[in-house]
């Protein structure tokens, strides 16, 4: 596996990002990249799925702070799903649930932005 | 004191992957529990992510060792380096309320660190060195 990659789908108004690997201060940049270009093409309906992500630190953290509230006055939102036990207590362990809906599976943020 | 595992990387991001395998391939050979190993290797990789942003401004000249080893109940990661006096434990946790209510970035990796390991010491010595030591309780 490479050490960090993200697969770009989109339905209807909706984009997923599915991030694969680690994400670190290192890889975080392209992520970053991917918020800026989504972003640019008004596409704020956003769900980005964790399943094949295996690490995170603060700076992944961080990618997701930089952009939701540009994406909320947008009227979108960056809903978060399929996190791994591990990558979720890290998430939950800061307090990110206050500010981020955070899905077991997929098809819930989806209807969520119908 | 068991035998002192060390690494020695260049200051850039790209190499946080090494430190991290370093690491968890010692702290595998003393401890079982998978939650617990990553903690301390997110915490390690933390340490090493703040000297690299903030002391050396992503400058990759500069080298970072790290040591790693187990004495009595306690894993311990020494983390050495040059560079400006910068003691994690003068640092306060933000106000989770307020760092949401206000969209804040960064900042977060110190709180991690104090969360998951027992301990943290820091050394500044007169030469401009750096001793940051990580210890986690086994």
């Amino acid at each position: 596996m490479e050490e960090f990659n993200i697969i770009e789908k989109i339905s209807n108004e909706v984009t997923t990002l599915h991030l694969e690997g680690f994400l670190d201060a290192h890889t975080s940049v392209e992520l970053e990249k991917s918020f800026e270009k989504l972003i640019a093409e008004k596409k704020f309906k956003i769900i980005v799925n964790f399943e094949k992500l295996s690490y995170i630190s603060s700076a992944g953290l961080g990618v997701f702070m930089a952009y939701i509230e540009t994406i909320r006055n947008n009227a979108g939102d960056i809903k978060l799903c399929k996190m791994s036990d591990k990558i979720f207590n890290i998430f939950d362990m800061l307090g990110f649930p206050i500010l981020f809906e955070i899905y077991k599976d997929e098809a819930e943020p989806i209807e969520k932005f119908k | 004191m068991e035998n002192i595992a060390k690494i020695s990387i260049k200051s850039s991001t790209k190499n946080l992957i090494e430190v991290r395998n370093f690491i968890e391939t010692n702290a595998k050979k003393q401890l079982s529990d998978a939650n617990i190993i990553n903690q301390i290797i997110l915490s390690v990789d933390e340490a090493c992510t703040n000297i690299i942003k903030h002391t050396y401004k992503f400058d990759e000249s500069h080298i970072i060792e790290i040591q790693n080893y187990t004495d009595k109940n306690q894993f311990v990661v020494k983390i050495f380096y040059s560079g400006d006096e910068f003691d994690p434990n003068k640092r306060n946790n933000p106000d989770m309320k307020e760092y949401f209510a206000k969209y804040k970035v960064g900042g977060l990796g110190i709180p991690l660190m104090k969360k998951f390991m027992d301990k943290i010491d820091y050394m500044h010595y007169v030469n401009n060195f750096n001793e940051l030591t990580l210890v986690k309780n086994i």
